[in-house]
């Protein structure tokens, strides 16, 4: 479910607290680790991932949502 | 709960394409202006990530009569909304609509190809083409820079719940930290709602993913529901409509894809393109969205949208507008799966029912309550709709406010007591259900009973039912955390606009569009080129027929 932090690279800045929208990482502490609260409201919009300074969020792909194709 | 008061001349609810246009022209008119954004006015709404489509009207492209535009537009997409709003503000829509395309370029947001106007997708080939092209990626960060330059005051985290004043005119509203236990309460001359298109009123195609949607899972119509409890004329809640797309993945981006809907035989589903076109998409997903649903449930599908046989230039500008359009997780994934458009036709399928309704506006953005204003999703459509009347907002606002004095703070104190005492209900019981469990009962009673086939009798037995759920979502529902709250208030917002849904659906005894009614199967002439209004008076929603203005 989405996002997954990468615990190793993640430096607790809070970006990605402070850009969702959704409030996905909701009581997360100030210089900690962020907490996803509530994947399942996740909007795959990528802004966290694309505003974390480094790289430490992958948004995953929840089953129900793939894609069939031919 | 702590309660801290702001003072504003604008105080704009919603932090999106229009509430920033609203805020940026009335501070360069020397308006106060505070935004309230429930989630964060850089990154939120349906726009946070981009778009590529910006309907408008340009004299050196299109010809310098805006009527013979107008008459050719009114033949497109959409056609249905634009005949609802009237043509004195779709004029006006059109008229100011190359002015902010101009601002926007000004301001950093790439609105032209290679130097030139280009208008791509959402039109029939032969028709004219309305939407121009345009890299929106960062369209967010730009629009709220230009408003925090100009001085507006960004207030992120902050629910607005409700309006305070009455039909006679706003005097403010009152918000919701959404992180911390206080309250705001706003002394405002005016208001502009902006808070974007309902979702959550309908299960979407994989309920269990709340997220999982084309349009975030916050827009909970929260800025309509606070105009029909303030007193604002609403119309067309009964009216529906439905999304494609990819299926499972639920994304926006129609005119973005370069390719045909295509049954499993290869032959394509609709009459408007075979082979894949820059320029015009495939206009049958616009025209029937339940062209992949009804495949489905015949066994004739699936149905794919198939890109094989488009140009390397082609893919790459699919690739790079589907990111613009704010789908990089889509890029992604196919990344993830090893999916490769040239090869791989991908399926598409209909997605959920939606409410169009809109609130009552006119050609100056203004609402039927003094002071109250709004646009974009709210009362028009597309980006295009949002940044012109948002602007056009701001520029009234500002004019009107001159004339207004400030709040008396006395007055408002019994209002704003009687919501302090409605929120803390929610965070002190002990026990009852969540917010999640009165959504879902919320969504399948407008599935069973106002859904895609409605007769009297089941509207009735609908509404009765829902009003129910309504009373123990008041009384019994609790919020377990703040985030929990910032939801219960939500669902508040979307059983008031089901109520409405039910309402609109009742009185209006025809077949239309996506609105259908066993009892009464065929489309009523009689109704045509008019609106069922629908007010708040003596507590309960009122519907009126109204012609569309001329």
């Amino acid at each position: 479910m989405p996002p997954a932090i990468e615990h190793e690279i993640c430096t607790a800045c809070g970006t990605c607290v402070d850009v969702c929208a959704e409030d996905v990482f909701f009581g997360s502490k100030d210089g900690e680790l962020p907490v996803v609260s509530h994947p399942e409201v996740c909007f795959h919009c990528y802004l966290c991932v694309n505003e974390c300074p480094s790289e430490a969020i992958r948004l995953t792909t929840p089953m129900a949502m793939t894609v069939p194709y031919k | 709960m702590e309660i801290e008061t702001v003072g504003t001349d604008l105080l704009v609810v919603g932090g999106g394409i229009a509430g920033l246009m609203a805020a940026i022209r009335a501070r360069d008119l020397g308006a106060r202006v505070v935004i309230a954004e429930k989630g964060a006015t850089k990154y939120s709404g349906a726009a946070r990530a981009g778009n590529d489509h910006f309907m408008c009207y340009i004299p050196e492209v299109h010809g310098p009569d805006l009527d013979i535009f107008i008459r050719d537009r009114m033949l497109g997409q959409r056609s249905d909304i634009l005949a609802a709003l009237g043509p004195k503000v779709v004029r006006t829509w059109l008229e100011k609509s190359y002015d902010i395309v101009k601002l926007w370029e000004e301001w950093g947001i790439p609105m032209k190809q290679e130097g030139k106007y280009d208008f791509q997708g959402h039109a029939f080939p032969g028709r004219v083409k309305t939407y121009l092209k345009y890299q929106g990626k960062n369209q967010k960060p730009i629009l709220s820079e230009q408003a925090v330059k100009r001085g507006a005051k960004i207030m992120d985290r902050v629910m607005v719940i409700d309006l305070l004043g009455g039909s006679d005119g706003v005097t403010g509203a009152v918000g919701v930290d959404t992180r911390q236990d206080r309250l705001l309460v706003f002394e405002a001359r005016s208001v502009f709602l902006g808070t974007g298109i309902i979702t959550r009123l309908y299960p979407n195609i994989i309920p269990a993913l709340w997220g999982n949607n084309n349009h975030p899972f916050t827009l909970s119509g929260d800025g309509r529901a606070m105009a029909y409890r303030v007193g604002a004329e609403l119309f067309g809640m009964e009216m529906m409509a439905r999304h494609a797309g990819l299926k499972n993945y639920i994304r926006s981006g129609q005119g973005t894809w370069i390719g045909v809907c295509r049954d499993p035989e290869d032959r394509p589903v609709g009459k408007y393109l075979t082979e894949p076109n820059r320029y015009y998409h495939d206009m049958i997903m616009e025209v029937d969205k339940q062209i992949f649903e009804r495949y489905q449930t015949a066994g004739l599908g699936p149905v794919y949208m198939d890109c094989r046989g488009i140009s390397d230039a082609d893919h790459d500008h699919l690739l790079h507008a589907l990111e613009d359009e704010g789908n990089r997780s889509v890029l992604e994934h196919f990344k993830e799966e090893g999916i490769n458009l040239k090869r791989n036709p991908v399926e598409f399928c209909t997605y959920e029912m939606r409410s169009i309704g809109r609130i009552v506006m006119n050609e100056k953005a203004e609402t039927s309550v003094k002071g109250l204003y709004t646009g974009g999703e709210e009362s028009t459509f597309s980006i295009s709709g949002a940044a012109t009347f948002g602007w056009i907002a701001g520029g009234h606002a500002a004019e009107y406010i001159k004339a207004v004095p400030s709040t008396d703070t006395a007055s408002l104190k019994s209002q704003v007591d009687e919501l302090k005492g409605f929120v803390e209900a929610f965070q002190n019981r002990k026990q009852g259900s969540d917010w999640a469990d009165a959504n879902r009962a919320l969504q399948h009673t407008l599935a069973d009973y106002a859904g895609p086939v409605r007769s009297q009798t089941m509207l009735e037995a609908g509404l009765r039912h829902l009003m129910r759920l309504k009373e123990k979502l008041h009384d019994t529902v609790v919020a377990r955390d703040r985030w929990e709250l910032v939801r219960c208030l939500e669902v508040v917002n979307l059983f008031d606009m089901a109520e409405l849904v039910f309402t609109g659906a009742l009185e209006r005894k025809e077949s239309r569009g996506l609105h259908r009614r066993s009892d009464y199967p065929y489309t009523d002439p009689l109704l045509n080129g008019k609106i069922l209004v629908i007010k708040k008076v003596d507590g309960r929603p009122v519907a009126e027929w109204r012609d569309v203005p001329r």
